[in-house]
């Protein structure tokens, strides 16, 4: 059984082809059956993300369907021109699918370096192919073994521990510092942004219960709010509303700060001396930068937290090299027990085959001597062993080379015709 | 083999575990984690022994003089360690309690005095009540002030922004301020009940005179004053209570807490530190063989100082 990989992820295509070719979430079940319908005997297992849209495959060479194939059949699924999908796809076979595989569920291939969505991904690409039997023991070993390399290089380095887009910083780093829990805690939301609600979105993942959110637009607002089960508070409450939270998230469009330092004087008198923790994710700034002076008041503006994705990043970056040595390794450990398991059986099939031979003439030869005794006849059982361990010395350490180097199943064969091994 | 174990053994251990908080700074590491606790809970098994033989060898110990007073202090302090390093493997608490712990050894061995206290009120249970409340908050204000040194350090770092220091977690301001919060609160009502309960051992001596010109009694009743203070003035008014303002309290509790027990040391005092020498009674004196069975306290006899602590030791 050989393994292929054929897909497009971020690296090769664009992300208007991605966004034609990607399989959505209602969409894999019906493309992994019309699959099995037209590839019976291949094993298959579809990953689809934002990112990538990829086929792993496994079955005997020739029935291996090759870059045009699978092209056709996206192509047809999506009532798209092949054309269209080929010149955008890659293939990988074997080592170079096996160790693909490996990085892309380590995070290592992916847009934003180790971040922690495509392992989830991964091991729901495999349970939905194995729930619909479209994955045999091949796949099945390999995603296992993808799914032990991403946890082996979690654990074993640092790539996943230092966040690198700017919400997760600024909630997961300098929210966390200050705040031991966030259920018991008020946000303010400032303005109804992207960036603001993806922060949100941070908040609400860490247990953040209480969210009110305030914008110019009452109606923007209350859309907002709605959708992140919140409360709406009116603009003009916006000095209340400051005093009763302890974080605030502030992103709106305005063009000076919302918030000036005698302002949020007033506010601080009804504060009672509370950390407050202010995310001025807006450019120009919200709130007047001196209120970062302010005792117990911990103010971060956007460039406050680019800095520190950065050293993130780079600290990411430093982990590659080390992730990279564990996925090889990985590979090199998974591609070993793969060959052993393909030659196991014709090797012990070979053995089996010399042995009959062996008790036939020693059974032969010990009703010739009856006389014989026993320690002699254990002597003659042990030549006998040695002589067969020597014979298949030579093919068995050919095949072992040949194992190594990854070409072993020519030999295999040859092994099996030359000896008649049969299953 | 109990007694082979001395004070260098357990200030080595101390020592070995403070280093390799210190080397925290440096570089990362999987397993000094486990080394870590590993040469912290070596040294208090020793400092425990040691502890254990000197209440063998020694009538009245492990409190029986100011040296093991502070022997003890520091031994719980170390136990205090221990919890929060089990609970919070990550953050560096020994590089804030440890040098407490060895500047407390440091102390029982240079400077405080070895010689027995007065053992008369000790063999009471106000005795022992009153000299475990005084360690108590001794402890409490030693925790608070780390908590509040952490507290600090954490508020300055997030106020300067730097990326996020790896090799330096610290607690949340949060968790920090609670821990400050309770570490007063305990240490106003353990040094109440240290204080009442010594009230109770004077007026059941004979003597039954409180001596107030005394300067251990009256740094006891500064810290004390100061600590209730702080303790109401944290529990009624909310904003003392949070961010800088409880850290800046606890820290300022260590400072009241080191003058008193520098009082105790330095100054010559009937209570405890450089107190009176005691002068052993004849053994033939018979209110002496009933102070040795608890009944009657020495201080009633007139031989030793009518205000001797519980256990001795400081303030």
């Amino acid at each position: 059984m050989s393994v292929r990989m054929i897909g497009c992820s971020h690296r090769d295509a664009p992300i208007e082809v991605r966004e034609r070719v990607a399989l959505g979430h209602c969409q894999l079940t019906p493309a992994l059956a019309a699959w099995q319908e037209r590839f019976a005997a291949v094993e298959a297992v579809v990953l689809s993300t934002c990112n990538r849209v990829e086929f792993y495959l496994a079955a005997d060479d020739a029935a291996l369907p090759e870059t045009d194939a699978v092209a056709a059949f996206l192509a047809a699924f999506h009532g798209l021109a092949p054309e269209e999908v080929l010149p955008h796809l890659r293939r990988k076979d074997g080592r170079e699918a096996v160790s693909h595989l490996f990085r892309v569920a380590a995070s290592l291939d992916s847009m934003v370096l180790g971040e922690a969505q495509i392992l989830g991904q991964v091991k729901d690409a495999y349970e939905r192919a194995r729930q619909q039997d479209a994955v045999g023991p091949t796949l099945h070993g390999l995603f296992q073994a993808a799914l032990r390399v991403a946890r082996c290089v979690a654990s074993q380095t640092e790539l996943h521990q230092h966040r690198v887009s700017v919400p997760s910083v600024a909630v997961g780093e300098f929210a966390r510092q200050i705040f031991d829990r966030f259920d018991d805690k008020n946000a303010l939301v400032i303005g109804a942004g992207e960036m603001a609600e993806e922060t949100v979105r941070y908040l609400r993942e860490e247990g953040i219960r209480d969210l009110v959110v305030a914008n110019r637009s009452a109606q923007r607002a209350e859309t907002l709010a709605e959708h992140w089960n919140a409360r709406a508070a009116p603009w003009n409450e916006l000095a209340r509303a400051l005093a009763e939270a302890d974080l605030v998230v502030s992103a709106t469009g305005a063009g000076r700060p919302i918030v000036s330092a005698a302002e949020f004087s007033a506010v601080e008198a009804a504060r009672a001396g509370r950390p407050l923790f202010i995310l001025d994710l807006a450019v120009p700034r919200d709130f007047e930068p001196t209120i970062a002076q302010r005792p117990d008041v911990y103010l971060y503006s956007i460039d406050d937290l680019q800095s520190t994705c950065q050293t993130n990043r780079r600290h990411r970056d430093k982990e590659l090299p080390k992730a990279d040595r564990i996925v090889d390794a990985e590979v090199d450990r998974y591609l070993e027990e793969s060959r052993h398991q393909t030659g196991g059986p014709i090797i012990r099939r070979l053995r089996e085959v010399w042995q009959q031979p062996k008790e036939e003439e020693l059974e032969r030869l010990f009703r010739k001597l009856a006389d014989l005794p026993e320690p002699a006849r254990a002597e003659i059982r042990r030549s006998f062993d040695r002589l067969i361990n020597k014979l298949l010395h030579p093919p068995l350490e050919s095949l072992r080379n040949e194992s190594r180097r990854g070409t072993s199943s020519a030999l295999l064969e040859a092994l099996a015709k030359l000896f008649q091994l049969k299953d | 083999m109990l007694a082979g174990v001395g004070v260098i053994c357990f200030t080595g251990s101390y020592a070995v575990a403070l280093a390799l908080e210190l080397s925290r700074l440096v570089f990362r590491s999987g397993i000094r984690g486990a080394f870590l606790l590993g040469w912290a809970a070596a040294g208090l098994v020793a400092h425990s022994a040691y502890l254990y033989h000197e209440a063998l060898r020694v009538p009245g110990s492990p409190l029986s003089s100011t040296r093991d007073w502070y022997l003890v202090a520091s031994w719980l302090l170390v136990v205090v360690y221990l919890y929060l390093t089990w609970c919070r493997p990550r953050v560096p608490f020994g590089l804030f309690v440890l040098p407490l712990v060895l500047g407390l050894i440091g102390v029982a061995v240079f400077l405080a005095d070895a010689s027995p206290n007065p053992r008369g009120p000790a063999s009471t249970a106000w005795g022992v009540i009153h000299g475990v409340s005084i360690l108590l908050a001794t402890v409490a204000v030693l925790v608070g002030f780390v908590a509040g040194l952490m507290y600090m350090e954490q508020a300055r770092r997030l106020k300067r922004k730097p990326a996020t220091p790896r090799r330096l977690r610290l607690p949340s301001l949060e968790w920090l301020g609670r821990l400050n919060y309770r570490a007063i609160v305990l240490a106003a009502a353990a040094l109440g009940v240290g204080v009442a309960s010594g009230m109770v051992l004077v007026v059941r001596s004979r003597e039954g005179r409180v001596p107030w010109s005394d300067p251990t009694i009256v740094s006891t009743w500064v810290a004390l004053v100061w600590l209730v203070a702080a303790a109401l003035v944290a529990a009624a008014y909310p904003p003392a209570r949070t961010g800088r303002r409880v850290a800046h309290l606890t820290v300022a509790s260590f400072v009241v807490l080191v003058a008193a027990l520098g009082v105790g040391l330095l100054w010559k005092t009937q209570h405890g530190g450089r107190h009176v020498p005691f002068v052993p009674p004849p053994a033939d004196c018979p209110d002496v063989r009933a102070s040795e069975k608890g009944t009657v306290p020495l201080a009633a006899v007139g031989k030793v100082p009518a205000h001797g602590p519980a256990h001795g030791g400081p303030p």
